[in-house]
């Protein structure tokens, strides 16, 4: 509601001024070339295939869509090319947060690939060691599994929820219905195992 | 020593029992002897700290509101604070697919969100539709945040979870990284979808959501299975199994009658259908040059109407109302596992139980429903009204100030003999009338005018989970009633409670703000809370001795 204006005028800004192919998807802030400030020259070419849909989500109990890869490691000042491949019918999206704004506007690097397509792109990584969020950003997505890391150098620690690398920090409760009663009885079997020892003793 | 110990309490604990809990007859007997007690003042009232309020409508920095012609088509003007975006509907009106590449961009829309094909009939007009809808979850569960996740709230500081079909938008959810606010563009309601008779239509849900859904069209001309023997009506368990997560499907019509209907999914329609996804479908009949809006995103104003609309009427709006039970709109934020969620919406949740908190129109609540869902009108204009109700529950809708004529009901034309004019018309669940706001000031179409509410006259709707004014409340305003932002020069109290969010938690005092010496909150009795406290801890202190001094010593 608030600041509707403002972000669409941003949002057309944006979107006229960077790369896009809208017909299957697009990339944004694609940056092959321009160095950040603090890197001299590119120290490592890192190119990395991502697969994304449902079907990643298979080995993460609770989760309904994903990548096929959920951590991405690379040197600081390295170029990193994503080729990202739509798996599913659904849009996706593999979108870095808190890159340098000088280069990259919002902070931020985005493929975004309709269902069945794929789209690749480049941008190259500060020199500091950082962990950043690597997310689909549409409703659920990042919440339900769709969730990665990007790790330069030796990183700044692991992100929560990411499937296969770290737990939720709002974990849900599993228990079954009856438990409740299992933690009563249990607490009478120690009762009694105490009284049994205090006779005993 | 212990016994009298125990008699000093009993003598306190008597002491301290406040008066008003004597026997009635027993003050009676005492006034009767002594006349009545002497004068204790009240509680001293305490005021409450006014909240501050949000603005309610911050200045048009884009000139969204300004009528405008955008790739050649013509946009109203739209007077209400908050408008539609142009460059959508200008999207909506050419086609994701033929619009410049600069209005694409500036609409956010993908090229491929609603397509716009050949003029298979050679009138001027496209007549090759294909929309494609997504299922948005705002206001969800995170395994991070405290709080919801993509959040879009009705009222101040209401945020119930809900689902809803929308647009392809490319890019981010939220307004940008910092914000867990919603886009503007992803709301409640589902857009309202026209299209015009013949026209071949193919609307491709693709559902990106962790629960399966399917499109079912309420009252729309459509085939039970389409050209390849697909099942085509949205029914899992008589046309087809839904859509999965990641999946994708078309359904096809072609509608050979005009009228308004209904769209909705229809998986476990009794909850996800109450979680939104709804929306109002308009077939239109056909015309020459019939430029259609294809969505209109939060339904309301129709900034681009069609050509039959054109030749009878002066404006167009789209109220779409929903309520919302918070009992189930909550669960989808208190677990975030889809296991989870789905026993809970669909073993737990039992809808017979239901009741609703709140009311929406067009996606909000009173005050946000002020804010880009008023009927803006100015003398001697006829307005079409498209109306839906999308709860559980039948709405005796009721216009102040007017009466209005039904013209149609579930997309049916009255005969123009039978067409009843009054000022409360019932809308049973999922009905929709197309309703005639006539405003001549001849003392039964209008009484002249002014800021006229209309609402549902079931007063629970009026409420935001019990608070008022809340709930669906909206109004008929006259463009000279309207400030040049937009918002309504009202005649009446301050709104500035309303635009709180501490109002909506029942915690401001209703009429503080202009009557704070009668109605601000009204103190604490510290002596009569003090006496309770005493009588209490003598109580428990006459139990615990009194206990022992019955109980017998052992030998």
């Amino acid at each position: 509601m608030i600041g509707g204006a403002l972000f669409a005028l941003a949002t057309a800004t944006a979107l006229a001024q960077h790369d896009m192919t809208q017909h299957h998807g697009m990339v944004m802030n694609a940056n092959a070339e321009m160095l950040p400030r603090d890197c001299e020259s590119i120290s490592t070419e890192h190119e990395f295939t991502v697969h994304a849909g449902a079907e990643y989500a298979a080995g993460f109990p609770g989760t309904t869509f994903g990548y096929s890869q959920r951590e991405f490691l690379v040197e600081p000042c390295s170029r990193v090319t994503v080729t990202f491949v739509n798996d599913d019918a659904v849009r996706h999206q593999w979108m870095v947060h808190g890159l340098p704004r000088y280069l990259y506007p919002g902070g931020m690097f985005h493929l975004e690939a309709n269902g069945g397509s794929n789209q690749t792109g480049s941008f190259i990584v500060p020199s500091d060691d950082r962990t950043y969020l690597v997310h689909c950003d549409l409703t659920q997505h990042m919440e339900k599994g769709m969730k990665a890391q990007l790790v330069v150098g030796r990183g700044s620690g692991d992100l929560w929820a990411i499937p296969g690398v770290s737990r939720a920090f709002n974990r849900d409760g599993y228990l079954p219905s009856a438990a409740g009663l299992l933690v009563i009885l249990a607490a009478g079997v120690g009762g009694a195992l105490a009284f049994a020892l205090r006779r005993i003793v | 020593m212990r016994r009298w110990l125990l008699l000093g309490l009993i003598g306190i604990a008597v002491l301290s029992v406040p008066p008003q809990w004597y026997p009635r007859t027993w003050r009676a007997q005492w006034a009767e002897w002594f006349g009545a007690s002497g004068y204790q003042p009240l509680p001293a009232s305490t005021s409450v700290e006014d909240a501050v309020p949000e603005p309610a409508c911050l200045e048009d920095l884009s000139g969204w509101r300004e009528g405008q012609t955008i790739d050649g088509v013509a946009i109203l003007p739209s007077p209400t604070c908050i408008a539609d975006d142009p460059y959508a509907v200008a999207a909506f009106v050419r086609g994701t697919n033929n619009v410049s590449a600069q209005t694409l961009a500036a609409s956010g829309l993908t090229a491929d969100a609603v397509e716009k094909g050949a003029d298979l009939d050679g009138d001027g007009d496209p007549d090759e539709i294909h929309i494609r809808l997504e299922v948005v979850e705002l206001n969800g569960g995170s395994p991070e945040l405290p709080e919801p996740a993509t959040q879009y709230a009705i009222a101040p500081g209401i945020m119930p979870g809900f689902w809803a079909f929308a647009p392809k938008f490319v890019g981010m959810a939220t307004e940008n990284f910092e914000s867990l606010t919603a886009r503007p563009s992803l709301r409640l309601p589902s857009p309202a979808i026209r299209v015009e008779q013949g026209d071949r239509i193919r609307i491709t849900l693709e559902n990106g959501h962790y629960m399966p859904h399917t499109v079912h069209l309420h009252g729309v001309d459509h085939p039970f299975v389409d050209v390849d023997g697909e099942g085509n009506d949205g029914v899992p368990f008589t046309s087809e199994v839904p859509v999965m997560p990641g999946a994708a499907r078309t359904y096809e019509v072609q509608p050979r009658t005009a009228g308004t209907a209904f769209y909705h999914c229809h998986v476990q329609p009794h909850v996800h259908v109450m979680m939104g996804l709804q929306g109002l479908f308009v077939v239109e009949e056909n015309r020459p040059n019939n430029w259609l809006q294809t969505l209109n995103v939060g339904a309301g104003h129709v900034r681009a109407p069609s050509q039959a609309v054109r030749e009878e009427f002066d404006r167009e709006y789209d109220l779409h109302y929903l309520e919302l039970d918070s009992d189930l709109n909550t669960r989808i934020q208190n677990t975030n596992d889809p296991r989870l969620i789905t026993e809970s919406m669909h073993r737990d949740y039992d809808i017979t139980d239901a009741t609703a908190d709140y009311f929406t129109l067009n996606g909000k609540s009173f005050p946000y429903t002020f804010q880009d869902s008023l009927v803006v009108v100015a003398p001697d204009e006829r307005v079409k009204l498209r109306v839906v109700n999308g709860g559980m529950n039948p709405i005796a809708l009721h216009t102040h100030g007017h009466k209005v004529t039904i013209t149609h009901r579930d997309g049916v034309a009255s005969p123009l003999g039978a067409r009843i004019t009054r000022d409360v018309v019932a809308l049973a669940p999922a009905q929709r009338l197309d309703l005639l706001l006539d405003t001549t000031n001849d003392g039964l179409n209008a009484y002249g005018s002014g800021i006229w509410l209309f609402h549902d006259h079931g007063e629970r709707a009026i409420t935001s989970d019990g608070i008022g004014p809340g709930g669906h409340i909206s109004a008929i305003v006259y463009e000279d009633y309207l400030g040049p932002n937009g918002w309504p020069e009202t005649l009446g109290v301050s709104w500035d409670p309303y635009f709180t969010e501490a109002y909506y938690r029942k915690e401001l005092p209703i009429w503080q703000a202009y009557a704070p010496n009668l109605f601000t909150q009204a103190g604490v009795d510290v002596w009569y809370l003090l006496r309770l406290i005493v009588l209490a801890a003598c109580l428990g202190a006459i139990g615990v001795l009194g206990f022992g001094v019955l109980k017998r010593p052992r030998a």
